[in-house]
């Protein structure tokens, strides 16, 4: 009888404690966007420059001005970061490159476009087909006796969501 | 006789402890009830979801025992899936689960849900569980929809 007791109550407490486990799940989800592309579409051309007098380069200009094309998330704001090189080079030869000029456009048509500082960045916003255009022009001052050859430097944009 | 009354109140004793496990063994139940939502996500950009917030962070609902200490226990991705099996970091830090004895998001008690916990269930046996996490996409994260799974294992001590 004692036996048949004991029994009972641990079956009963065995029971109870069988039955405290459980678990359950849930999902984390997210969507991730189309990355930034850039493409450096056309160079910022000076041409033929002389000794002594200085060329300057529009940003709204669509045939010399250099372009970027950007493409990424539709309707999603960029904030646009240059890095302007202070002169060209020809070989050991430098020339000052200065005054920078910027322009961001949703068409590359420059439609609509917006002036910026490009020392400053910008924060445009991409269109409603992910593109944005951004010109950017300067200023070339060649010495009196600047050296002949053909001079270049690079300009680089980076576009960050 | 007196040997007999020994035993009695040994068995009374042993029904006595086993009564309120008896009591306390209503079902454990845990319950999924809102996964940890990031929503659109920027390459590069990392996301926040914090366990108060009340739209996008994760919830389990717990039903229980009345009172006494109870194990909380998270199996956590160390990523998200994505398409074509790519995958995306998604990290926890030791304060996005919070544990709310009223079922109530603005009023929980922050833990580490990389840890075991274990907590005091009230006497009403019903408590709520949030988490937030963060996602971590790459610069060059491939677009589309990610997904991961978070488990809550809950075990009365």
């Amino acid at each position: 009888m004692r036996s048949i007791a004991i029994v009972a109550a641990l079956a009963i407490a065995g029971t109870a404690l069988q039955a405290q486990t459980n678990n359950a799940s849930i999902t984390a989800t997210a969507s991730v966007q189309t990355p930034i592309n850039v493409l450096g579409a056309q160079a910022l051309g000076f041409g033929n420059v002389f000794p002594g007098v200085n060329k300057t380069v529009a940003a709204t200009d669509l045939t010399n001005g250099g372009r970027f094309d950007v493409t990424g998330q539709a309707s999603s704001p960029v904030t646009l970061s240059f890095t302007l090189p202070a002169t060209l080079s020809s070989g050991a030869n430098t020339m000052p490159i200065v005054n920078y000029t910027g322009v961001h456009a949703l068409l590359n048509t420059q439609a609509g476009g917006i002036a910026f500082t490009p020392s400053a960045g910008a924060t445009p916003t991409l269109s409603g087909t992910g593109a944005l255009f951004v010109w950017v022009g300067a200023q070339v001052q060649p010495a009196t006796n600047q050296a002949a050859g053909v001079y270049s430097g690079s300009i680089t944009m980076t576009v960050v969501y | 006789m007196k040997t007999m009354k020994r035993e009695s109140l040994l068995v009374l004793g042993v029904l006595l402890l086993a009564a309120p496990l008896v009591a306390q063994g209503k079902p454990l139940t845990v319950t999924g009830v809102r996964g940890v939502t990031f929503g659109a996500v920027l390459p590069g950009v990392p996301r926040v979801v914090l366990r108060t917030d009340p739209a996008n962070s994760g919830q389990f609902d717990i039903r229980g025992p009345k009172g006494g200490p109870v194990m909380l226990s998270f199996v956590l991705p160390l990523n998200m899936t994505g398409p074509s099996g790519a995958l995306m970091p998604i990290s926890f830090g030791a304060s996005d689960a919070g544990f709310s004895s009223t079922q109530s998001i603005g009023s929980q008690v922050g833990f580490d849900p990389r840890q075991p916990t274990t907590v005091i269930f009230p006497n009403n046996g019903n408590v709520s569980v949030f988490v937030g996490a963060t996602a971590r996409p790459a610069t060059n994260q491939r677009a589309g929809p990610y997904t991961g799974t978070i488990t809550l294992t809950v075990t009365y001590l």
